[in-house]
């Protein structure tokens, strides 16, 4: 008897529960609210939560949802299935430059070419969530970021160096911290992507030696392997491993190990683009202001410039409902106002890209080395991959292969231009 | 001596178990024990201090208490889901093994192609989109269900094969309608592989991480498997936080099967004399 009071009992708990799922299917239906979807991570979040709180402030009309997505190619994926699906939330960031191109904007996402705020957005911002039918369908979503090399202060001081303006003074600094015993360039090849940072850093090098470099790449004319400039992002890879800088457990190490070792002074370079500054702060804050900051140093001192990488866009979906609301949002994160909140929430990482946004006087040593490449007389260039729509996809394991001692750097370069040559027939340019 | 010869190799088998299962278990729950800055060595060291309480409540109440939201979420998926499957998948394996029709093949085929294919997810979402069940937590119940469908039905197809057919026979004599067959005869004798299902069903489905992320977006929509994201992404992670979201998802299936730990034990092993 009890056996089945006891099977009529659960039976009745499976349907209950099966009715349950019909009820919340239900109660989702909400009109004049706007969703946001953003990559996941702490402090991403955090300047989300930050910018809606600040916008509903003064727009108590309009309630805004942030939702998470993964980041990396499962998030690249989720963009564009839900793209496809007419399912994509009214507002969501995702990168500018080549991935931008990717999810086909002209077909997708609202052309906000003529709205009034993109008079203060940056051209070098423009250019890069532009498609290709010449409208503007973004606006910027945090700061520019930089790429070069990250430096331990506490060991320039110890040992008296200054920061190298030349390559040559690069080596000449890391050869006197190898001889102090300390470790002078820290690679981690734990996380591949990271190992690229060598030869992306160096292209605003390349374009100040060759200003058309990027259109003889596109249409393939220039190659890595047969311009000795462009080569050299290669060669300063070799010529750091073959002078022994690197940290002992290069290979497995990983990008966080990296970030603790500059700022904790286990190591003395590490070479990185700038958002690391946030994780960094985020980790370490006892450390950050021991971080300081200097671009990739090329052969001559006159042009030493910083390669820069613009920050994600956000953008609309043309299947939104609530359009003018989510323009409200736009306008918002693309003002002033909007800076103040993502510096509020996240701390200042970089320059934006909106004019009249200024950065706090107490930002991190490490941005403000940023700076002085931003003002006037200081000189930056956008890095390759936003200059052009090729950037192969196997670079990060070649540039493990030449950066382990695996491959001399002109074998890389010419297996790079390989790499490259598939990527630009799948995209089928002229040239190729 | 003989005491050696004789349990040596048990021995053997605890430690490598224990190696293989609760170092990592323990990494884990020591990692939750961290704080930040330490959690980001990724080592196995002691913790410095005692951080859990205040990591527990940071992943409890991180985007608006998003993990209770994802765990009735989750439940509820579970639960409705193994349900059906478990249901579902033993008539259609009952009825193909006992009836033999010209059509047996076809849906065996069918069966079989279910396994074999990989699904497809914008056509899916299309499908769902036309059914209005498209980010709705039933919607994903039955998408759950088709993809474990075809591997339940393979296992109570062959289970059901070693149940005689006298059995049937004898209450059909006795009066047993269709349903009284199989709900007062054959599933109660189906209770090993029965449990084996739910087992493996709802440790798959538990920890599903890509259908709930395609089919179920919206923070309401959550499962618990993506709450892990809130605390990784390619370029900062909190580790002390995510080692502690990760014990506290661990926990729950684990005290269910404590909890069911000698049920299921003895619905395997009552398969397992049988044969």
């Amino acid at each position: 008897m009890t056996k089945t009071t006891r099977r009529t009992a659960l039976t009745g708990f499976a349907a209950g529960l099966l009715a349950l799922t019909a009820l919340t299917g239900a109660s989702f239906a909400q009109s004049t609210t706007l969703t946001y979807l953003i990559p996941s991570g702490a402090d991403g979040v955090a300047v989300a939560e930050e910018l809606v709180k600040s916008f509903e402030a003064a727009n108590p009309d309009i309630n805004i949802e942030i939702e998470t997505r993964p980041g990396g190619s499962e998030g690249d994926n989720l963009v564009k299935t839900r793209l496809a699906t007419s399912s994509m939330a009214d507002v969501f960031r995702y990168n500018s430059g080549s991935l931008f191109q990717a999810i086909n904007p002209q077909q997708f996402l609202v052309d906000l070419t003529n709205e009034p705020w993109q008079a203060d957005v940056q051209d070098s911002f423009k250019q890069v969530v532009t498609a290709s039918d010449g409208t503007v369908r973004g606006a910027p979503m945090g700061a520019a970021m930089g790429g070069g090399i990250y430096y331990n202060k506490a060991i320039y001081a110890e040992l008296g160096l200054t920061v190298p303006k030349t390559w040559a003074e690069f080596m000449a600094n890391n050869e006197k911290i190898k001889a102090a015993g300390k470790v002078a360039v820290v690679q981690t090849y734990g996380d591949t992507w990271t190992s690229q940072l060598f030869v992306l850093a160096d292209y605003y090098n390349v374009s100040a030696a060759e200003p058309d470099f990027a259109a003889n790449y596109t249409a393939g004319t220039a190659k890595f392997a047969t311009d000795k400039v462009a080569q050299r992002g290669f060669d300063k890879l070799q010529e750091t491993f073959d002078a022994g800088y690197f940290n002992e457990d290069f290979g497995a190490a990983k990008y966080d190990d990296g970030l603790r070792m500059v700022a904790s002074g286990e190591g003395a370079h590490y070479p990185m683009l700038t958002f690391a500054t946030t994780a960094i702060v985020a980790s370490y804050p006892d450390l950050i202001d021991n971080v300081g900051f200097f671009a990739q140093p090329g052969d001559d001192a006159a042009k030493n410039g910083l390669t820069v990488w613009m920050p994600d866009g956000i953008y609309i979906p043309n299947t939104t409902s609530n359009l003018d609301a989510a323009k409200k949002f736009v306008a918002y994160v693309a003002s002033v106002e909007g800076c103040e909140a993502q510096t509020r929430a996240g701390g200042a990482s970089g320059p934006y890209l909106i004019n009249g946004c200024t950065l706090p006087a107490d930002v991190p040593p490490a941005v403000t080395d940023m700076l002085p490449y931003f003002a006037d007389g200081g000189q930056n260039g956008p890095a390759l991959e936003f200059l052009s729509p090729i950037k192969g996809p196997a670079l990060e394991q070649i540039t493990v292969e030449v950066g382990s001692g695996i491959r001399p750097a002109a074998d890389g370069a010419a297996l790079y231009d390989e790499d490259v040559r598939k990527q630009a027939q799948q995209l089928g340019l002229p040239g190729w | 001596m003989s005491f050696v010869r004789n349990y040596w190799l048990s021995a053997v088998a605890i430690v490598v178990s224990a190696v293989v299962f609760l170092i990592p278990f323990s990494f884990i729950i020591l990692m939750a024990f961290k704080d930040k800055t330490q959690a980001q060595l990724l080592d196995f060291s002691w913790p410095q201090g005692m951080h859990l309480w205040s990591n527990i409540v940071e992943v409890v109440t991180t985007r608006n208490w998003m993990l209770l939201t994802a765990f009735i979420n989750s439940t509820i998926l579970t639960v409705a889901s193994v349900t059906l499957v478990v249901i579902l998948s033993a008539m259609v394996g009952f009825v193909l093994q006992r009836r033999k029709t010209k059509f047996n093949g076809l849906i065996e085929f069918l069966i079989l192609a279910g396994l074999m294919l990989p699904p497809a997810v914008v056509p899916t979402i299309w499908l769902l989109q036309g059914l209005g069940l498209f980010g709705k937590l039933h919607g994903l119940v039955l998408i759950e269900v088709a993809y474990s469908l075809p591997f339940s039905i393979l296992l109570y197809r062959a289970f059901i094969a070693t149940i005689p057919r006298e059995l049937d026979e004898a209450a059909i004599i006795d009066g047993a309608r269709p349903f009284d067959v199989f709900f007062r005869i054959v599933l109660p004798l189906l209770w090993p592989v029965t449990v084996t299902n739910i087992v493996v069903q709802s440790v798959a489905i538990f920890n599903d991480f890509t259908n709930p992320l395609y089919y179920l977006p919206g923070n309401a929509n959550a499962t618990v498997q993506l709450t892990l994201y809130n605390f990784q992404s390619q370029f900062s992670t909190s580790y002390n936080l995510l080692f502690t979201n990760i014990a506290l998802i661990t926990i729950p299936p684990l005290i269910v099967f404590l909890f069911f730990n000698r049920q299921i034990v003895a619905g395997m092993t009552a398969g397992a004399v049988k044969g």
